[in-house]
């Protein structure tokens, strides 16, 4: 009996972990940046950073798909750059609106591509995306001959830099649609089911009825579609589409919010609210440490050690579940 | 169905709240004149200046640092840094964060000029002046501190043409990437003296990979493409520590000039490796920038969009042990690796 109580206890806090372990961390994070430093705490501040955690935070959500169905995309940094040159450059001629919906379209071709070498050619993700990596960042030198695009359409700024009636930055409203348009697709939809069906069981989902090969291509062009937003919302920040400089290490920063967020690698388990508490994480972290004057080596050791500390706790919910996962 | 209705409302409500705030998106407020309305202080004690430096890696960025640091302190202001650490998206944050603390005045040195024209214009909206130490500047921005980058390229091509003093040998030039428009250059002034002075820049290539490395690379692709050129010039430091290496390996006596007055490049200088370089100030950049600022904000003087540009010099074997000790006296640290 009392084995029986202690499992489930142990159960009862798994369960709690695994719903409120990331959000406490995250509020654990803001609390202690509040009370040490007065600018932390403030609204406009707490609103940037959320503004500002939209451009990983959207593309985390396209990669969360890829990750639940077994594969990765580590071409998205160079995709992100290329992207933002096309569309920036294309907007003159089209205008705001068009040339959003222009780019976007190149976004989720690119990403299609992508689902095309790996199910049709099969070509392992890695290999794959590691190629696309070099393609697509030689095509935005190529095409831009190393030259950024320089931004001016009103529209296109707004999307990255706007404020909804002066206070909430654009970027979080597009944040909060996209992940609510995505926990319908996945949570609501048979296409969600599909996903993680396929991430569990490739070959029994495939015996089921399931198009495993379209769902792959579809998750790849679902991540294409997403890197094109946070590339809209990342070139209007900055003003700017810089063939070089735009997307460096923003695949590392991706995957880091969708696996800190506890979707597993090896596919069929994810977590969209999970990825999202994540690059919150990451962004607040940074900009705490940062107004603490913390110096720039010392703060990539602190986000290290925060993020290898945050998986390790999510281990621990494996652990009081019972599952041995751990 | 029930989904489809969902998405149809939020798609709805966004294209409604997108056009209605966007309606109401301003421009950057401007003053009579020009230029943008100034908070002005009667107490130094008040003024906090913020800034956004590129990286602390590099010798010439923490001389910068140090400028501004040293001028704040002896301008009585406080002082808050935050390091972008090469990265553009977080440059844009770090500047949008000093805005969020209030600081009274903005130095940057951005990793990527291109990129800092919103979050400047978001500054100087909320009445924050913004100065760029060095590299470059895109939109509007009160003041830009900037090496005279053509007279540094001319300097090094008048050294090259007084040592070689034969206009049939060629030259060859490791020139820097597109994007850095004003760094430019000094590979414009270098071409232009050089044709003024009768020489050929037979290889003019990019170092694709702004490092050491890279530099060395770039000079075997020069050796390849020109095997008998007499004399280099790479518009950056370490790439041109690298091209000299590549010079000591090829066994040849070819003339290589730097740009920077990196402490590697005097250390080459000294070790008959380089043979020139041609020095910028980062410190008095650095430090004139908070000048600027404590001009604008103690004495509201106007400055929209003034390029000031800041003496480069020559360094040889010959000069070097002055311009050294000078370095040490003005910056409190030594030209050389330490």
């Amino acid at each position: 009996m009392d084995d029986f109580r202690f499992r489930k206890v142990k159960q009862n806090l798994g369960v709690f972990w695994g719903n409120f372990g990331l959000p406490l961390i995250f509020i654990i994070i803001v609390v202690v940046f509040s009370l040490s430093n007065p600018s932390f705490a403030t609204r406009y501040n707490i609103l940037s950073n959320f503004g500002f955690a939209a451009y990983v935070g959207i593309a985390a959500i396209g990669m969360t798909f890829v990750i639940m169905t077994g594969n990765f995309d580590i071409s998205i940094g160079s995709m992100l750059a290329l992207v933002a040159v096309l569309g920036s450059s294309f907007m003159p001629k089209t205008g705001g609106v068009i040339g959003v919906l222009a780019t976007l379209a190149i976004a989720c071709s690119l990403g299609f591509i992508n689902g095309i070498f790996v199910t049709k050619l099969r070509i392992p993700a890695f290999i794959t995306t590691l190629g696309m990596l070099f393609v697509f960042r030689a095509l935005a030198f190529i095409y831009t001959n190393n030259v950024p695009v320089y931004i001016s359409d009103r529209f296109w700024l707004y999307i990255g830099n706007g404020k909804l009636f002066g206070v909430i930055p654009f970027p979080v409203l597009l944040m909060g649609i996209c992940y609510l348009a995505a926990y319908l697709v996945l949570r609501k939809s048979p296409v969600g089911r599909y996903i993680i069906a396929v991430g569990t069981n490739a070959r029994a989902a495939a015996l089921s009825g399931i198009n495993v090969d379209n769902i792959k291509i579809l998750v790849f062009t679902l991540l294409g579609l997403f890197v094109g937003i946070s590339s809209i919302v990342n070139s209007a920040n900055q003003g700017a589409a810089n063939p070089g400089l735009m997307g460096q290490n923003f695949e590392f920063q991706v995957i880091t919010a969708v696996v800190l967020g506890g979707t597993a690698l090896s596919g069929g388990n994810g977590s969209l609210g999970g990825s999202l508490i994540a690059a919150l994480i990451v962004t607040f972290l940074g900009n705490g440490m940062g107004l603490m004057q913390v110096n720039s080596y010392w703060q990539l050791v602190a986000t290290g050690l925060v993020m290898i500390f945050a998986v390790s706790l999510n281990k621990l919910k494996f652990y009081l579940l019972g599952q041995g996962e751990y | 169905m029930r989904y489809a209705k969902i998405a149809f409302i939020a798609v709805v409500c966004l294209v409604l709240i997108l056009t209605v705030s966007f309606l109401g998106c301003k421009k950057e407020a401007a003053v009579e004149g020009g230029g943008m309305a100034v908070t002005t202080y009667a107490n130094a004690s008040d003024i906090t200046i913020g800034f956004s430096l590129w990286t602390m890696q590099f010798t010439f960025f923490q001389n910068v640092e140090k400028g501004v640091k040293d001028a704040c302190e002896d301008l009585g202001f406080k002082y808050v840094m935050i390091d972008q650490n090469s990265d553009a998206t977080k440059m844009v944050q770090d500047i949008n964060s000093l805005v969020g603390q209030k600081v009274s005045g903005i130095v940057v040195t951005p990793v990527d000029p291109g990129a800092i024209g919103p979050a400047v214009e978001n500054a100087r909206q909320n009445g924050i002046p913004v100065v760029c130490a060095d590299i470059g500047k895109s939109g509007p921005i009160n003041a830009l501190m900037i090496s005279d980058n053509f007279k540094g390229g001319q300097l090094a091509a008048e050294f090259l043409a007084s040592k070689l003093n034969d206009t049939t040998k060629p030259l060859g030039l490791g020139n820097l990437l597109p994007q850095w428009t004003y760094a430019r250059q000094r590979g414009e002034g270098f071409l232009a003296k050089a044709l003024e002075l009768g020489y050929d820049v037979a290889a003019n290539i990019i170092v694709q990979n702004p490092s050491a490395e890279g530099g060395f690379d770039t000079m075997q692709q020069i050796l390849s493409a020109v095997p008998d050129v007499a004399g280099v010039y790479f518009c950056s430091g370490r790439e041109a520590v690298g091209a000299a290496q590549a010079i000591q390996a090829s066994g040849k006596d070819i003339l290589s000039v730097g740009y920077n007055g990196d402490p590697e490049e005097f250390q080459a200088i000294k070790d008959g490796v380089l043979n020139a370089t041609i020095l910028q100030e980062p410190y008095f950049i650095g430090y004139r920038s908070v000048e600027i600022l404590a001009e604008i904000l103690l004495e509201g003087k106007f400055y929209e969009n003034v390029e000031v540009p800041v003496d480069v010099k020559l360094v040889t074997p010959e000069n070097m042990d002055a311009i050294a000790a000078e370095i040490l006296k003005k910056t409190g640290n030594s030209a050389f690796p330490e």
